[in-house]
Order: structure tokens, then C-alpha cells, then sequence
């Protein structure tokens, strides 16, 4: 009997039962490059949030006295042709870029995952689907988003749409697969053999699951979706001026180079250091959700 | 098993059809439970145990083709629509897989798993459903209930995690049980820990438990009566003790023969049935385990043993049985 009391002691009863995303986003953190790009993405959203707490100037306050100047402490980013602040400018770009970044992922993940799902579990859908999902993948982007713009016209909407529609095919795909893996886990079968029916399964035992992996391809997705903004606001295709975007600054900065090469580098750095840092954080995010990785 | 048997599987057959042809998993097998009895399935990987429990309740894959009848509480089950299945799986009858590390979600807990059985089956509330799953966690033995319930599966141990699917099956009062493998993926203390567990559960709440299992010290633990399959068919059924005491079908015979015994291996060897289950296409005019026995002739070859019913319930299918309970003697 005392063997049988060795073998059941039970590890012990933590105060808070720590929940498997809890302790995922503690490893995150013990990676350093994943930590530091959580929190220049912190930072990145915060600025975008307070723009108008945070930046000196409003963004199309035009200051002809000042115009095309380098960086200095009354101007941090030194001004553009107009002599508008171009830190000021960056901030709302931030917003701007970030603001498209969630929203078309929001949109890629809000119609791609229920496709997903029901192609992943009703093996008779799975052809029409994904038959769909190549199409629209055959689709270069660009050609995609100046059909769009061309239709509704060129503004935030039109990138955004343009954008997470591109992405639909990719979340797709992920959702497929994995609703397609965790269909044959032992614990959906359990619940089948309880009674559970399809939509239970979906919503409760499936969908749950998947969520690692759709957190790892939204941190994928964000960043490209930000550098598509910018692409389509560097063709004219995305914000009209003068709302400032990331990629738009970039585009009417391009004839200034020689004269302002501050105006090409700060909102170019930003991109760069944005998309970056969360490439850097959803590694580190993959890792650390990684089920290879010891669960215990 | 006055009032008519809980469960009267009769000829019930199962064939896959698979890319390499059509597989004959389980052929004609019949067999019958009592209410709140304690019923073995027992034989070799691969003889159709497991196939025969999910096919119960419709729960094989598409692919398979189930013929026969499945009497259980007075209807038939095969040929009900998936609706109806869908209530009667976890409330009538309740599952318990092998696979206590893998058969709970990792990413909800204790509480809410158990809880579902009884919101889904009983329309309980979340609060009452919350009480009830302390309840439950009790009566499987598993301490602290109350504080198990906000846990997830990964702080569990594997025998805690046995004991709470076997809370989950037991949630709606089943009448009948099924448990594949339950102790196959645990420690053997754990495993008797899991079948006091089933045990205390079948005097508490009267439920039949069909037992399925290749571990013959399990069926002498728990079972009453015991119906050995080969490759797919129903070959020998007795009470346990008899079967244990006279196994009359040489299959039998060889698997009581190879259960380990320091006593009378003294020379230190296991002794084992050669060969290996037949994967069958199609239900042959022989005796399926005649390639493997020391017993086997021309009639075994050549002839389907039909079932032989000798006393006290004891029936075994074979040309020449080993003991008592045929009509024909060899």
C-alpha cells in the first residue's frame, strides 16, 4: 500500500493554476530577442494610441519658416518641405500603419478561420475550399489591391480590405491544417464517445487548440500587413494625404532624398524596426508554444 | 438478467474497406451483459475488442460497414440515426479510452470538462454542474475536488487523469460502461487504484461495465464473466472463474499460458502462441486460430466451429475443446 501512496502523490496545488498561455508568454520573455521586440511593439502600439497625447504638433501643421529641416530638439525628425513635424507625422503614421495591421489580420482570421475549420473537419467541403483559397492565392497581391482600389477608391479601407483579404488564404490553410490534426486526438474522440456533437467539437475541443497556432500566424501576419500598407501608400493606393501613413511618408519623401534625407530614414526605421520586433516576438512565440517543448 | 439483458449483441459484423481490400474486423460475434454486470472482452491486439466496443455506438469511421444487432435496454441501436446516438453516448452509455495522458483537452479544465457531460446531457446549469463535478471527483477518489476543478489535464498525474474520465463516464449514471484498456497506459499500483475505482463505482451506482482488455490479471480482479475474441470472432465465454479454472479453447489455454508465472516458469522462459493474429478479408469455412494450434486437424481446416454451449453458461467454439463444456468430445 505504500508503494501504491509513492506512486499517486500529487504534485503540489499552486495558489494560481498558471494556465498553459500564461507560463507560454513567461518562456517569450526568458528570450531575450522576443522580449525586447514585445516591447518595442508595446511601445510602437502606445505611441500609435496616444498620438495626439504624445506628439509635439498636429500632424498637418505646416510651418513655411521651417521647412526642410534636419533633426534638432525643437524637431526631433526634422521637418519636411511643408516644415510639418515629422515626429509628430511618424507618430500618427504609426497609428495609421498599425491601425491596418490588426484590422486586416481581424478580417483575414475572421473569415478565414470558420472556413477553415468546416474544411478541416468536413472532408467534403475541403475541395471547394481550398480550390477557392488557390485561387485567390494565384493572385499577386498588387494586382488584387489596384483592382480593389480601383473600385472603391484608394483609402485606408481599400488597403485594409485589400490587405486581409490577401492574407485570407494563409490563415485558411493553417486552420485547415490544424483542425485537420487535432480531428484525430484522442481527447475529440472522447468527446464524440460523449455525446458531443459537431458544433461542440468545433467551438470547444478544436477551435481552442488551434488558437497557438493562429496567435503564432497573426504575429506573421501583422508585420506584413503593415510593410503592404506602406507598399500601397507608396503607389498612392492607401491613405490619402495629408493623414500620414508609414509607407506614405516614404513615398512623397522619395523626390526629397537628396535634400531631407531624414525624411526617407525615421519613417523607413520605423517600418523596419516595427515589423522587426514583431517578427522577434512571434519567434519567440513559436517557440515557446512549440508542443515539442516539454509541456511540463 | 431476469427482466432481459442490458446489452444482446447478436452476429454483430464489422468489415473495413481499406486500400489494400476489404478487412474482416469483427465476425458474427454475439454475446449478452445483465444489468450492473462486470463483463471481460479479452484477446490479443488486433482480435476486434476495441472495434466491437466503438461499433456499440456507432462510432467507427465512415468506412466501416457494421451489420447485425445491437440490443441494448430493449432497442436496437444499429441502424439509429447519428441524433440519437448522440444522446445516448455518455449518458446511457460512457466511454473510458486507454489514453489517459491524451483523452482530455489540454487547454480546458477539470471543471469545465466535466461539466460538460452534465450540461450537455442533464441541461444542468454551470453552478450546478460545478457542484455536481465536485461531487464526482469525490466518488473516483481524487482529493481536494474542489480545487482539481479550476486545474488544467498537464497538472495531472496519469491515474488522476484516468479517474477523471472515469468521473466524466459515470456523470450521467450510466447504465453501461465501457472501458477500453483503462489500466493499459498506467502503473500497475495506479491500475489497482483504477479498479477499486470501477469497482466501488458498480455497487454505488449499479452500472454494467464491459470490460475490454488483454490483461488477464485485470479480468481476474474485476470481471464475473469473460468472452474471449479471435480474430474476430466470439471463440470461448464463461465466468470468469471457470474460465480461468477449465479454459476449454486452446486460444485460451495459451493466453493463461503466457500471463508470466515465476512459479511454474521456473526455467525462466515465456512461453508465448506462435504466429500472429490473421488479418482476415473475409469470414473463412474454418477455424480461425487452427494456423496457430498444437490441436488443429483436417476438420479445423476445413469447417467452422459453430458455438458449443456446455454448462453454467460455458460455450467455446472449437473442434476439440480441452475441457468439459462441449457435446462432442475429441
Amino acid at each position: 500500500m505504500s508503494l501504491l501512496e509513492l506512486n499517486t502523490v500529487e504534485p503540489p496545488v499552486r495558489e494560481t493554476p498558471p494556465g498553459g498561455r500564461r507560463r507560454a508568454l513567461r518562456r517569450v520573455l526568458r528570450n531575450p530577442l522576443a522580449a525586447i521586440g514585445l516591447v518595442v511593439v508595446v511601445v510602437a502600439v502606445l505611441a500609435a494610441l496616444l498620438a495626439n497625447v504624445v506628439a509635439p504638433f498636429p500632424f498637418d501643421r505646416t510651418d513655411f519658416g521651417a521647412s526642410l529641416q534636419p533633426p534638432s530638439p525643437a524637431h526631433w525628425f526634422g521637418t519636411d518641405e511643408l516644415g510639418r513635424d515629422q515626429f509628430s507625422r511618424v507618430l500618427f503614421g504609426l497609428r495609421a500603419s498599425v491601425g491596418v495591421g490588426v484590422m486586416s489580420v481581424a478580417l483575414s482570421l475572421t473569415v478565414g478561420v470558420p472556413l477553415g475549420l468546416l474544411a478541416g473537419f468536413y472532408g467534403w467541403l475541403d475541395p471547394l475550399f481550398s480550390r477557392l483559397a488557390d485561387t485567390l492565392l494565384a493572385f499577386p497581391f498588387l494586382v488584387l489591391a489596384v483592382g480593389l482600389a480601383a473600385i472603391l477608391g484608394p483609402s485606408l479601407a481599400t488597403a485594409t480590405i485589400a490587405i486581409g483579404v490577401g492574407q485570407i488564404p494563409q490563415v485558411f490553410r493553417v486552420t485547415r491544417g490544424e483542425t485537420l490534426r487535432l480531428r484525430g486526438m484522442d481527447y475529440v474522440a472522447a468527446a464524440v464517445a460523449g455525446g458531443a456533437g459537431d458544433g461542440v467539437l468545433l467551438r470547444r475541443h478544436i477551435l481552442p487548440n488551434a488558437v497557438n497556432a493562429l496567435i503564432v500566424q497573426a504575429t506573421v501576419a501583422v508585420p506584413a500587413a503593415i510593410l503592404g500598407e506602406a507598399v500601397l501608400s507608396f503607389l498612392g493606393l492607401g491613405l490619402r494625404p495629408p493623414t500620414p501613413s508609414l509607407g506614405g511618408m516614404l513615398s512623397s519623401a522619395e523626390s526629397l532624398f537628396r535634400d531631407g534625407p531624414w525624411l526617407v530614414v525615421f519613417p523607413g526605421v520605423s517600418i523596419v524596426l516595427l515589423t522587426l520586433a514583431l517578427n522577434l516576438f512571434g519567434d519567440g512565440l513559436r517557440d515557446a508554444l512549440d508542443p515539442r517543448e516539454a509541456r511540463r | 438478467m431476469s427482466v432481459g439483458p442490458l446489452l444482446d449483441v447478436e452476429e454483430l459484423t464489422v468489415r473495413f474497406r481499406t486500400e489494400d481490400g476489404a478487412v474482416l474486423a469483427v465476425d458474427a460475434a454475439s454475446f449478452a451483459m445483465g444489468e450492473g454486470e462486470v463483463l471481460a472482452l479479452v484477446g490479443e491486439s488486433g482480435c476486434g475488442k476495441s472495434v466491437t466496443a466503438l461499433a456499440l455506438t456507432g462510432l467507427l469511421p465512415r468506412g466501416a460497414a457494421v451489420s447485425g444487432r445491437i440490443g441494448f435496454a430493449g432497442r436496437d441501436l444499429r441502424g439509429l440515426p447519428e441524433r440519437d446516438l448522440r444522446r445516448i453516448r455518455g449518458r446511457d452509455i460512457a466511454y473510458v479510452f486507454q489514453e489517459p495522458m491524451t483523452s482530455l483537452n489540454p487547454v480546458l479544465t477539470v471543471g469545465r470538462q466535466v461539466g460538460e457531460v452534465l450540461r450537455r446531457h442533464q441541461g444542468m446549469g454551470t453552478a450546478a454542474a460545478r457542484e455536481r463535478a465536485v461531487e464526482l471527483l469525490e466518488l473516483v477518489g481524487i482529493p481536494l475536488p474542489r480545487r482539481r476543478l479550476g486545474e488544467y489535464p498537464h497538472q495531472l498525474s496519469g491515474g488522476m487523469r484516468q479517474r477523471v474520465m472515469i468521473a466524466m463516464a459515470v456523470a450521467c449514471r450510466p447504465r453501461l460502461i465501457i472501458a477500453d484498456e483503462p489500466t493499459t497506459a498506467l502503473d500497475v499500483t495506479v491500475q489497482a487504484g483504477i479498479l477499486d475505482v470501477l469497482r466501488t463505482l458498480r455497487a454505488e451506482i449499479g452500472t454494467a461495465v464491459l470490460l475490454i482488455t488483454h490483461d488477464l490479471g485485470v479480468v481476474a480482479d474485476i470481471a464475473e464473466r469473460v468472452v474471449v475474441m479471435y480474430a474476430g470472432r466470439t471463440i470461448e465465454e464463461a465466468h470468469a472463474e471457470a474460465l480461468f479454472a477449465r479454459p476449454s479453447h486452446p486460444y485460451t489455454r495459451g493466453l493463461l499460458d503466457a500471463v508470466p508465472n515465476p512459479a511454474r516458469h521456473s526455467d525462466g522462459g515465456l512461453r508465448e502462441i506462435p504466429g500472429r493474429v490473421p488479418v482476415l478479408a473475409s469470414s473463412p469455412d474454418a477455424c480461425t486460430f487452427a494456423d496457430r494450434c498444437g490441436y488443429a486437424d483436417g476438420l479445423c481446416r476445413t469447417r467452422r466451429p459453430a458455438m458449443n454451449r456446455g454448462p453454467a453458461g460455458h460455450q467455446v467454439r472449437c473442434w476439440h475443446p480441452l475441457s468439459v463444456p462441449s457435446t462432442v468430445e475429441a
